[in-house]
């Protein structure tokens, strides 16, 4: 244990600095790095590591994506085709990924616990930590936590999501509201970015300058970091609205968005983009009505294009600005599909034997990763939880999992399960 | 143990009592020893002390306000303190605790132009018999106490009415938690059922733990506490075990929810994950001694046979005992956590902070000061009132937000100056209607919602996305969007300040906001428009705003912003108005 650990977990110097805390993430301020243990002090080495998770909800079918056995028993109707991997096969349904397989890399052997929705987005989300009687953050928020803005400007954890929008604090579990997610409901922002039409940017500007004298004389005589931290989530609100242009996908090229589709993943997936090169460290995009329990082969046949044409273009987008190298793009949902084809073609729930992809961040281009049992039903080889999943991505954003705690008051919680390992074969 | 002369002696007996304790703390290593000690002797000589608290009455003991500035500033030491603060800013900050609002600019000027003497005590006793002060409580309690979770069948207006009819009168706040734990159901005391929500027995543990003995037990459920030695897994189960009988039962014909509680015949059962070997207890308090389980004869167990739905009612009601215990005058911890919360309430922070973290690695403040804060309170027999009237009549309230001259930094658990607090999502959203002139607001919605329930529902999602670009119709609903932008979301403590872009975002932008900002008959917009003279438009300004008068400077800086644009004054009007709500000034109460 690090010599300073108890002082921070039960000390009252630490509770004294934690309810002092300002605004962490949605607020997004420099200097919270000191709140974290001292060794994840010395990691913010990594500012410009950044992840976009998009999450696949409902669950994609491996078999009609990332691992197709046409000649097994439990095949559909879909061809495998050749990758640019030799002797890796993708779905046929996939051909634009398949063209960039030596690019990523693929885990064919999640094997996971829960196979119920409600239950299992959650528990996934959260790396399914052991019961310690507190609501863990998602990965987003966790992020946002241990590795605070990539760019002071812009909030670390963006939420592209169909529907509603909005400040989202119960992603941020026992980590309290400012660490939970911006969302951008059907891609727009909040609505209070927006000044209300009649006050022009002028006059904006002129009453700012005589809230800014305001404050100054009030804060003049005073020491307080509330009232400091509340100066700067104003500092941090005009920053924000200044650069409303990266919400707005008008703005976006149309050669673009033809690559990406015009499908809402697609365009989410571009905002993606152009969020993660402004400098926002964390984008989750999500995707809804992966659940094909019935017709999993024509829902696969007309949903699947949306996420290998995108990812595709992703990829390679952000290795032609030379972004790959530090942004992690992980594809994956709750679970996968069973192997069995039910009575009403579907496939049903299948966490015993499941596949994600990755790409970027320091993951091994490529790689390949767990050999299942013939007919890919069970896993043949080592099977990996998410919270394996969440010990590989904390490692290659330089975060040290067995060594970082969270302090929630006088609780030490590791941010992944202590019993679980970094996936080594998917790692540079 | 039940100390007589706690429940009905008066408190300058304590004064005694601390002598005595005095010596015993120096004496012995362990503070509870002593309390537990002096207590069982103080309980067999209470004619003795009986007889000596009304000589020390005679001569007077200082007043429980001056006292806690003695103990104060014992504790700096020899560190230079802020001074009073001045008469309009101690106005505004008295009314924004006990009433939720800023005062009207009509009472700032009433309260600058009265003489003197005493007039502090004068409205801080005013204020607490205003049917205001009860309103403004219940938001608070009920913050504290429900975290903004709707809970229960009790509806949140028979709860409220609850509160406020208890703060009204002399609220006694053992009582007020009794009957919340007791939860009888019946008439006037079913709304207090509220507070135990479903009856989960784990998170009716947790709350009474967390809100009434200022004990975070969620660790001690499944192995005793890792890093505070004196929170154990037996202390939780112990809880839990009183609850465990507990549960919902509907009555048939009333088709009403009750908290019954079955047949407790055995111990509760539990294990640590770390140690295994199964463990049992019988309902017990931490610190407190186990409650025996009575076994009565077959056919003897039950006091009422089952009606109604509802099941038999047996003769042990366990619910009943821990309503008692909890709350009963020898439970210190209750005491103690009761006083830091009001503290709390009052000061912005703790005397020990975390609030649920009363433990010895977590030590307050001023450990004598809470001592004799829940003393007292308990002697006062837990009025509420009064322990409120006493710490706002202390210096140390009443102290000035500046630093004192020569100083750059201050620890604020010194208490050397006031530390600003941010408004509450409630006082904030009153304030703001107050400041703009629009107190009215949304009361007209709400008159017709109550006649007619099937009215719309509003769309607050879509109130945040745009897709909904009504405004809030009713005060309600405005106080549900100011919640969900300023509070916690529900279940968590609101007890620390997170500023946070969405909340910048929201003042600065709101369309509620903006429009309370246009000129309409009679609000602050209005009434500037038709003023004349500029030093009177800051005038009105700053007394509406931030219920002061403007220092010179900013009078020249009204004028000056007021000359620029001319042309559209109005505009300007609102411009200056904008600036001074999304100031830190009127952000905070200070």
């Amino acid at each position: 244990m690090h010599p300073e650990f108890q002082n921070f977990a039960c000390g009252s110097p630490a509770h004294a600095i934690s309810r002092r805390r300002m605004l962490g993430t949605l607020g997004g301020l420099a200097g919270f790095g000191s709140l974290l243990h001292p060794a994840i002090a010395r990691q913010v080495c990594n500012q410009h590591k950044r992840v976009c998770l998009i999450w696949l909800d409902g669950g994609i079918s491996q078999y009609e994506s990332w691992h197709p056995l046409p000649d097994s028993k439990f095949a559909g109707p879909f061809r495998s085709i050749h990758t640019s991997l030799p002797g890796v096969r993708f779905s046929e349904l996939m051909p634009q990924t398949a063209k960039i397989a030596h690019k990523i890399s693929v885990i064919r052997t999640m094997a996971t616990k829960d196979p119920d929705h409600s239950t299992g987005v959650p528990r996934i989300q959260r790396g399914d930590p052991l019961d310690r009687g507190v609501d863990y953050p998602t990965l987003g928020s966790a992020i946002a936590r241990l590795l605070g803005p990539a760019n002071p400007e812009l909030p670390p954890y963006i939420w592209i999501k169909p529907g509603n929008g909005g400040f989202i604090h119960r992603e941020a579990g026992f980590l309290g509201a400012q660490y939970g997610a911006l969302a951008l409901g059907d891609g727009r922002p909040p609505i209070h970015i927006h000044r209300p039409e009649t006050v022009s940017a002028e006059v904006d500007m002129a009453r700012n300058l005589l809230r800014q004298k305001a404050n100054q004389r009030f804060t003049a005589y005073r020491n307080s970091s509330d009232v400091d931290a509340y100066e700067t989530s104003y500092k941090m609100a005009r920053q924000l609205m200044a650069r409303k242009d990266i919400f707005d996908d008008n703005l976006l090229d149309p050669k673009d968005r033809a690559r990406y589709g015009s499908h809402p993943l697609g365009r989410h997936m571009l905002q993606a983009r152009q969020l993660l090169e402004a400098g926002v460290r964390f984008v989750k995009v999500n995707s809804y009505h992966w659940d094909t329990h019935g017709d999993n082969f024509n829902m696969s046949q007309r949903l699947v294009p949306q996420i290998d044409q995108p990812f595709a273009a992703l990829v390679n987008d952000l290795d032609d600005r030379g972004m790959l190298e530090d942004t992690l793009v992980i594809v994956m949902s709750e679970f996968g599909r069973t192997p069995i084809i039910n009575s009403r073609l579907g496939r049903d729930h299948w966490p015993d034997c499941w596949s994600i992809a990755l790409a970027g961040g320091g993951t091994r281009p490529g790689a390949i990763v767990g050999e299942t049992t013939a007919d890919g039903a069970f896993v043949n080889s080592q099977g990996y939880d998410i919270g394996h999943l969440f010990h590989t991505i904390f490692t290659l954003l330089g975060i040290n999992p067995q060594e970082t705690r969270y302090h929630n008051k006088s609780q030490q919680l590791a941010i992944a399960r202590d019993d679980c390992q970094p996936i080594r074969e998917v790692m540079l | 143990m039940r100390g007589p002369w706690f429940t009905h002696g008066c408190s300058h007996q304590l004064v005694f009592y601390k002598s005595f304790k005095k010596v015993f703390d120096f004496l012995t290593p362990r503070k509870w020893d002593c309390h537990v000690v002096l207590r069982s002797l103080f309980a067999n000589v209470t004619p003795l002390t009986m007889g000596l608290a009304f000589t020390l009455r005679l001569f007077g003991a200082p007043a429980l306000h001056e006292q806690i500035d003695d103990l104060v500033r014992a504790k700096a030491g020899d560190v230079p303190f802020a001074g009073a603060t001045d008469d309009a800013s101690f106005l505004r900050r008295v009314t924004l605790d006990l009433t939720g609002n800023i005062p009207a600019p009509s009472d700032v000027n009433a309260f600058l132009k009265a003489p003197s003497a005493d007039k502090r005590t004068a409205h801080i006793d005013k204020l607490l018999s205003s049917n205001a002060f009860a309103v403004h409580w219940a938001d608070r309690l009920t913050v504290m106490l429900l975290e903004r979770q709707d809970q229960g069948t009790v509806t949140n207006e028979q709860w409220r009415h609850f509160l406020e009819s208890s703060l009204q009168k002399k609220p006694a706040w053992d009582v007020m938690v009794r009957h919340m734990i007791e939860a009888k159901g019946h008439g006037s005391e079913r709304p207090a059922m509220k507070f135990l929500g479903t009856a989960n027995h784990h998170t009716m543990t947790e709350n009474i733990a967390r809100l009434f003995l200022g004990m975070d037990l969620t660790c001690a459920r499944c192995h005793d506490h890792p890093s505070v030695e004196a929170w154990k897994q037996s202390d939780y189960w112990g809880l839990f075990a009183y609850l465990n009988p507990t549960r919902q039962a509907t009555h048939k014909t009333e088709n009403q929810v009750y908290l019954v509680e079955d047949l407790a015949t055995t111990k509760i059962e539990f294990e640590s994950v770390f140690n295994p070997g199964k463990k049992t207890t019988g309902p017990r308090l931490p610190h407190g001694k186990e409650v025996e389980i009575p076994t009565f004869e077959e056919g003897d167990q039950y006091e009422k046979p089952a009606e109604e739905g509802l099941p038999a009612v047996p003769r042990f009601h366990p619910r009943e005992l821990l309503a008692r215990d909890l709350t009963a005058a020898d439970n210190f911890l209750f005491a103690r956590n009761s006083v830091n919360r009001m503290w709390f309430l009052l000061m912005g922070q703790g005397l020990f902070h975390p609030l649920d973290e009363m433990h010895d690695h977590n030590p307050p403040s001023h450990p004598q000061l809470l001592d004799l804060l829940g003393h007292e309170f308990v002697a006062h027999a837990f009025d509420l009132k009064w322990l409120l009237r006493e710490i706002l009549l202390s210096e140390t309230y009443q102290r000035d937000s500046r630093l004192p001259e020569g100083i750059s930094q201050v620890d604020p658990t010194g208490y050397q100056v006031c530390s600003p607090k941010p408004l509450t999502p409630e006082q904030l959203l009153r304030a703001v209607l107050r400041a703009t002139g629009n107190p009215q607001y949304g009361a007209a919605r709400q008159t017709e919602q109550k006649a007619n329930p099937e009215t719309k529902k509003f769309d607050r999602k879509g109130y945040f996305t745009g897709s909904n670009t009504e405004l809030p119709p009713s005060l309600e609903e405005a106080e549900a969007i100011f919640a969900l932008t300023f509070g916690q979301s529900p279940g968590k403590a609101e007890v620390d300040f997170t500023p946070g872009l969405n909340k910048a975002l929201f003042l600065m932008n709101d369309r509620m906001v903006h429009h309370w900002l246009q000129p309409r008959e009679g609000n602050l917009i209005d009434r500037l428009q038709n003023t004349t003279g500029t030093n009177e438009v800051a005038r009105q300004l700053y007394l509406s705003v931030l219920s002061r008068l403007p220092e010179e400077e900013e009078q020249l800086a009204v004028e000056d912003y007021l000359q620029q644009i001319p042309s559209r004054r109005p505009a300007a009007l609102a411009d200056l108005a904008w600036a001074l709500l999304n100031s830190a000034e009127f952000r905070f109460n200070h």
